[in-house]
């Protein structure tokens, strides 16, 4: 009823999903052209920081792609996958566009699931032999960490002190973070929300970068599980913004006429899919893969279906 | 001990009395006369009294119980058949909705009924303004989440893990709250319907009368010439149907109430713990399979209650025969149930953790299953109604018999009285 308040007081606006529509997806020769990871030796370490890196960077691509369904390197992660005949994913469910469940069918789909869709295909030769767990985005790391899952895929940033638990893909993926407001809301970045209630979800940088925005006064961070909470917190006023990747909020904004996008993106937000550090040659593998989709145009063709309608 | 001198003085005159014979006829009299009356002002209190606590057992502290099962219950299977709906995806069924409306009704009726059982203040008040408030929260956001399910859009999914969240977290664990006071009431109704303390004193102020009156008697026989003295040996009578029809109050009553309590409603919170387990497994079925692969607390939740209700000794599986053999016959029926659905819980777990989810769930939400669990709260719910009524029927018996007492008790006490005064006052006439 509170809300019913609200809402009338508001004026329809529509198009807000071209309010996020200069997110910029890969650009050209750094998606042929992934940095590599030059094996140093680890620095003597503090537990606290993770030190300097390059997020960016990941393994160098396997030379030669095996032939999907065809005979993996013997002893590899592949091989592993390949006997057990399905690739565990680890996502969300309630990202529209990147990972959601689709309400008409019960499944779950979006751009990262294509992602790893295609892991699988390459595999083992069938997009289909794919297994879905949804994992709390704090357990991102530690999903993969305890070989809960083969891959995570959930818009998950490559950074350092991820990168210490965690091997990264390339980057398939560059996003920003940026913040919803309510369409009849003044703030126009996210500096304008000081002492405002802002959500995002634990365990990701969006939320720790809230702490970190430079305004007078702080907006205060709100805490959910999942970035569906957040907009169910949003949408029942118990906060005043959701603040996290352009992508993301594109989803929420689409789904929520009385809800836009506003601010520069404000963070650097590299996607990459996180694997076992233990094991290099899946990363590799991976690599290769992405590399492959690249450069014959997959990767185009599914950003098209999920994410073109949001950049026109 | 110093001792005022009026009191002395009056002590010194009762001592007096003792020496001579119509002294002792007065203190005679005087004490039947006070028992005679005691007696009969505590047939009334006590009668009344136990009468009271009948029926605030069987007509408040009962009822709240089954009231409190009630919302739990339906709150559990509301749950569960939001989550349920969420399985099937696309378009909920309309036997689903249908469930779940009436769920939400039964609720929030027996939720009204039991405001009014409950006193302003207290534990079970504030539970029942908890769970009214949180009841209609808990309705907004499904409709929200049907609302959003109905355009397709994902965060209706959101909407609906909110709602169970409130649903597990806050509203059930207020039900219990409430069902674990109606149960400390029913307990304490016992003793109250008892009334123990007032019947023991009855019974023994008519002990006490019977003796006075005999003793009175002998004494009467041997001082005066007359062996019986008919005023008193009526009162004699009386006082002795009065006593044996007392005692037979007490016994009706206590036996009554023992097997109310026994076989009533000690069952009925069984049984009724049996259903809220139950449907609460069904629910942890659901939402581990809606959680996809993040609902490890749910699985384990599952085994927790599965361990419970299939232990021997346990709401679920027990002595019900011996209660009653038709009882026995649908516990071990609904027991049974619970073993099969147990078993294809198990083929829908090896499913999903064998990566084959949409199988999971097709099997989880098949009619067989669906079948097999309804079969098994039916017989749980025939089996609550049984005990209900023997509940019923044992309280109104317990009650036979209290009314007469509350009625007749001071009445026959006052003749014994009246009856002890005319015949005593004869012999002290002949002091005059």
């Amino acid at each position: 009823m509170r809300r019913t308040a609200a809402i009338t007081a508001l004026v329809l606006t529509f198009g807000l999903a071209a309010c996020s529509a200069d997110s910029s997806p890969l650009s050209g020769d750094m998606a042929t052209q992934p940095r590599v990871d030059v094996p140093a030796p680890a620095p003597a370490q503090g537990a606290g920081k993770a030190p300097a890196c390059d997020p960016r960077a990941s393994l160098p691509p396997l030379a030669t792609l095996p032939k999907p369904g065809g005979a993996m390197p013997a002893g590899s992660y592949m091989e592993k996958i390949q006997r057990r005949d399905r690739l565990i994913l680890g996502t969300s469910q309630d990202t529209l566009l990147f990972s959601s469940r689709n309400p008409f069918t019960g499944k779950i789909e979006g751009f990262d699931v294509d992602m790893g869709r295609q892991v699988a295909a390459a595999i083992l030769g069938d997009p289909n032999k794919i297994q879905i767990k949804v994992i709390g985005y704090d357990q991102r790391v530690s999903a993969v960490v305890n070989g809960d899952v083969d891959i995570v895929a959930d818009t998950m940033t490559a950074n350092c002190e991820r990168k210490r638990d965690v091997n990264f893909s390339t980057i398939y993926y560059e996003a920003g973070q940026r913040v919803l407001v309510s369409s009849s809301s003044p703030a126009t970045k996210i500096e304008d929300l000081g002492g405002k209630k802002v959500c995002s979800v634990r365990g990701s940088t969006s939320y720790d970068n809230i702490a970190k925005v430079k305004s007078k006064v702080k907006p205060v961070a709100v805490a959910r599980s999942a970035f569906g909470d957040c907009l169910v917190a949003f949408q029942r006023n118990e906060v005043d913004a959701v603040t996290t990747d352009d992508t993301i909020l594109a989803g929420m904004a689409a789904q929520d006429p009385y809800a836009k996008v506003v601010g520069p993106k404000f963070t650097q937000e590299p996607y990459g899919m996180a694997m076992p550090k233990q094991h290099p040659e899946f990363t590799a593998f991976v690599n290769a893969v992405l590399a492959k989709n690249r450069a014959d145009g997959t990767w185009q063709k599914t950003y098209d279906k999920w994410l073109g309608a949001q950049a026109r | 001990m110093v001792t005022r001198p009026e009191t002395a003085g009056l002590l010194t005159r009762v001592r007096g009395l003792r020496h001579t014979s119509p002294g002792r006829l007065k203190l005679l009299l005087a004490t039947l006369l006070t028992l005679g009356l005691l007696a009969g002002l505590v047939a009334a209190v006590a009668g009344q009294s136990a009468r009271a606590g009948t029926h605030d057992l069987g007509g408040r502290a009962q009822p709240l119980l089954i009231e409190a099962e009630t919302i739990y219950s339906a709150l559990a299977d509301a749950d569960t058949t939001a989550a349920q709906g969420f399985l099937e995806g696309g378009l909920e069924p309309a036997t689903l909705t249908e469930r779940y409306d009436d769920d939400l009704q039964r609720a929030s009726t027996a939720l009204t009924s039991a405001a009014r059982r409950t006193p302003a203040e207290g534990a079970a008040a504030d539970a029942v303004r908890t769970l009214s408030a949180g009841l209609a929260e808990y309705s907004a956001l499904v409709a929200t989440a049907r609302a959003n399910n109905r355009q397709g859009l994902p965060v209706g999914a959101s909407y609906l893990s909110e709602a169970s969240n409130l649903n597990r977290e806050t509203l059930q664990p207020q039900a219990r709250a409430l069902f674990r006071t109606a149960q400390g009431e029913v307990g304490d109704g016992y003793g109250a319907a008892g009334a123990a303390g007032w019947m023991s004193l009855l019974l023994l102020l008519l002990a006490g009368l019977l003796v006075a009156l005999l003793l009175t008697q002998r004494y009467l026989s041997r001082h005066t010439h007359r062996t019986f003295n008919v005023p008193l040996v009526a009162a004699t009578v009386v006082t002795l149907g009065l006593t044996v029809g007392a005692l037979a109050v007490v016994v009706n009553q206590q036996n009554h109430l023992g097997l109310a309590e026994q076989e009533g409603s000690g069952p009925v919170a069984s049984i009724a713990e049996s259903r809220i387990l139950a449907l609460q497994a069904r629910g942890d079925e659901a939402l581990t399979l809606a959680a996809r692969g993040s609902g490890a607390a749910y699985e384990s939740d599952f085994d927790a209650v599965t361990s419970r209700l299939t232990a021997g000794g346990g709401p679920l599986v027990n002595e019900y025969a011996r209660l009653d053999p038709q009882l026995g016959t649908l516990m071990g029926r609904a027991a049974n149930s619970y073993r099969a659905y147990v078993a294809t819980h198990d083929q829908v777990r090896a499913f999903d953790d064998n990566g084959e989810y949409d199988r999971a769930v097709d099997l989880a939400i098949a009619p067989t299953t669906t079948q097999t669990f309804e079969s098994l709260r039916s017989d749980l719910n025939f089996a609550l109604e049984d005990r209900k009524a023997f509940f019923n029927d044992q309280i109104g018996q317990a009650a036979g018999g209290l009314g007469p007492l509350t009625v007749l008790g001071p009445l026959l006490a006052l003749l014994i009285a009246g009856l002890a005064y005319v015949g005593l006052r004869a012999r002290l006439e002949e002091y005059r």
